[in-house]
């Protein structure tokens, strides 16, 4: 009774095995998901796409017609529109121009795409300053150096950018760039103004700065331990800049301070050598054109910043340890996956060859088998007979006989040739009966089929 | 990555391939079998009436064509079909022929007064 089930359970098993390999090879195709993002650990910062206007990043600065504006060029070579904020040392720049015709009008920053459609259609302007944007002819200009940023954004200041583009525009040799920047110790009232709140544990947010909350996600993110924030307006060009961060860094050693001056972020406390340089350079050089064509509040500028922190901390290069991330069994056994199917599949196929192999049984059985051994007796006993037979035919007995013969002969043929057992005894079955016709006209009960077999066999 | 694409490619082609390798070739082979069997049937058929033929001294009209068909349908090697056909046009044939054999054998009886009958009783 177990022999005919055990087969069927590995039939069935085969069936499992193909089961098997769809599930791993559908849950292979579900857990392809191509990025652009590439993290040393998943870093959490905040990704996607933004529409113009959803961070604040627009200015309420109207705009003079594009008529007004053409005129008030065509009047004066450096027209300032009202909320204009770019300055620069007016004697470099006049050096640069030297005696061309160059015209400048200054836009305010967080203009909408139409308004800075606009600003580009007023005519025979030679260099447009959109916020701290400068552009020209064929060109842009961008800066590329911690200083170039700072100064653009703290101060607004956009000489070197000024310089450059004037001196490509007219193909003078272009000068060096210059940090005019100038810093000094804030006073003891500033700096206890701001120690005050820092150890009140709340980040300061001076006069004019635009500084309203810590974005807590990002800030915890960038920095586990926790982080001191300053923030302050743009500093008013000229002006000498309070340098907060190191006079910070003296009272709270071993805290990492964060202070912005406008747009400008700088990042002093622990590692900052390597640091800061690093997160600065990386932040305004892949948002700098944005930061100086609109005007974000600082919470959003803080906020990638912090994000732009975090990138930095997976990218694994400060050897910092990651935050705990829960076990994910998929990724784990997603290398594994191929050769689980390879394996379901080796399964499928040899049990596939199996249940062939059984399938084929009627055509591959051998002759000899001994599980054709009834036809095989029942041919060789009718054979006999027939031989025994013929030596008492007359003219009417013979046809039947040679009849029956010619059918035996067909049976061995067939049984030779593999066909099914059903089909040779159904032929040794015609051959019986005419052997039986024969027995009956020879007259000779002893030699009617069954009852010769039956006596052979007893 | 080049290796594991390679398994799952393999791997699903060699799945493919199995599936339809055993869903076919037991059909195949059933269908190959299904027409050998059928030829067997009708080649003995068709040997039986010749036989039956062969036996009887006038000549059967009716039993030739249909033999005759039955020759030409094998000739043919069609499928199992033909086969079949070839089977039913054999058998009528030999029937035809054995009752003309037995029709003729009762008359020689009748005519000859055959002992048959009798030997058959003394068995």
């Amino acid at each position: 009774m177990t022999a005919p089930r055990l087969p069927r359970r590995v039939d069935h098993l085969r069936w499992v095995f193909l089961g098997l390999a769809v599930v791993v090879l559908v849950v292979f195709l579900l857990a392809q998901q191509q990025s652009i993002e590439v993290s040393y650990g998943q870093s959490p910062s905040a990704s996607g796409r933004v529409a113009e206007g959803s961070a604040d990043e627009l200015s309420d600065a109207t705009l003079p017609s594009v008529e007004e504006m053409t005129a008030q060029v065509a009047a004066d070579p450096v027209v300032r529109l009202p909320g204009a904020v770019a300055r620069w040392n007016e004697d470099r720049v006049r050096a640069a121009i030297g005696a061309t015709d160059t015209r400048i009008l200054v836009a305010p920053p967080g203009l909408t795409e139409e308004q800075r459609k606009q600003v580009r259609e007023v005519e025979d302007v030679t260099i447009r300053i959109i916020g701290t944007e400068v552009s020209g002819g064929l060109y842009g200009v961008t800066a590329d150096r911690i200083a170039g940023w700072r100064a653009q954004f703290a101060t607004h200041d956009v000489t070197d950018l000024l310089v450059t583009l004037i001196t490509t525009l007219n193909k003078d040799p272009r000068p060096e760039d210059r940090d005019e920047l100038v810093w000094r110790e804030p006073t003891g009232a500033e700096l206890d103004a701001v120690v005050a709140d820092l150890r009140a544990d709340r980040p300061h947010v001076a006069e004019g700065a635009t500084l309203t909350r810590i974005p807590t996600d990002a800030a915890r993110n960038a920095f586990p331990g926790g982080a001191r924030y300053a923030a302050f307006p743009a500093q008013p060009y000229g002006e000498p800049l309070p340098a907060y961060g190191a006079a910070l860094t003296e009272v709270f050693p071993g805290d990492p301070i964060v202070v912005m001056y406008g747009n400008w972020i700088e990042y002093h406390g622990p590692d900052a050598e390597e640091f800061a340089e690093l997160a600065g350079a990386s932040f305004y050089a892949q948002l700098g054109s944005r930061l100086s064509r609109y005007d974000y509040p600082q919470v959003n500028v803080l906020g990638a910043y912090l994000d732009q922190v975090t990138d930095i901390r997976y990218a694994g290069l400060f050897e910092r340890p990651l935050p705990y991330q829960p076990f994910d069994p998929l990724r784990v056994a997603l290398p594994a996956l191929p050769w689980l199917f390879a394996v379901c599949v080796a399964a499928f196929m040899l049990l596939s060859v199996r249940s062939l192999r059984r399938s084929a049984g009627g055509l591959l059985a051998r002759p000899g088998d001994p599980q054709r051994g009834g036809v095989r007796a029942r041919l060789a006993g009718l054979t006999a007979l027939a031989v025994e037979v013929s030596l008492l035919t007359d003219a009417r007995s013979n046809p039947a006989l040679t009849r029956g013969v010619v059918k035996l002969q067909a049976a061995r043929d067939a049984l030779d040739e593999g066909l099914p057992d059903r089909h040779v005894s159904g032929l040794l079955d015609e051959a019986t009966s005419e052997l039986d016709d024969t027995a009956r006209t020879v007259g000779i009960t002893s030699y009617q089929p069954d009852l010769y077999l039956r006596g052979r066999l007893s | 990555m080049g290796q594991p694409l390679l398994v799952w490619l393999v791997g699903g082609v060699l799945l493919l391939g199995a599936g339809f390798v055993t869903a076919l070739l037991p059909r195949w082979w059933g269908r190959a079998q299904d027409r050998s069997v059928a030829w067997s049937t009708a080649r003995t058929a068709i040997d039986s009436a010749a036989v039956s033929r062969d036996a009887v001294p006038s000549s059967v009209a009716e039993a030739e064509r249909l033999l005759a068909r039955a020759e030409h349908l094998a000739a043919g090697r069609g499928g199992v079909r033909a086969a079949r056909a070839a089977t039913g046009h054999a058998r009528r044939a030999d029937e035809l022929w054995q009752a003309a054999q037995r029709e003729h054998t009762d008359g020689t009886a009748r005519r000859t007064g055959d002992v048959r009958p009798a030997e058959g009783s003394t068995a």
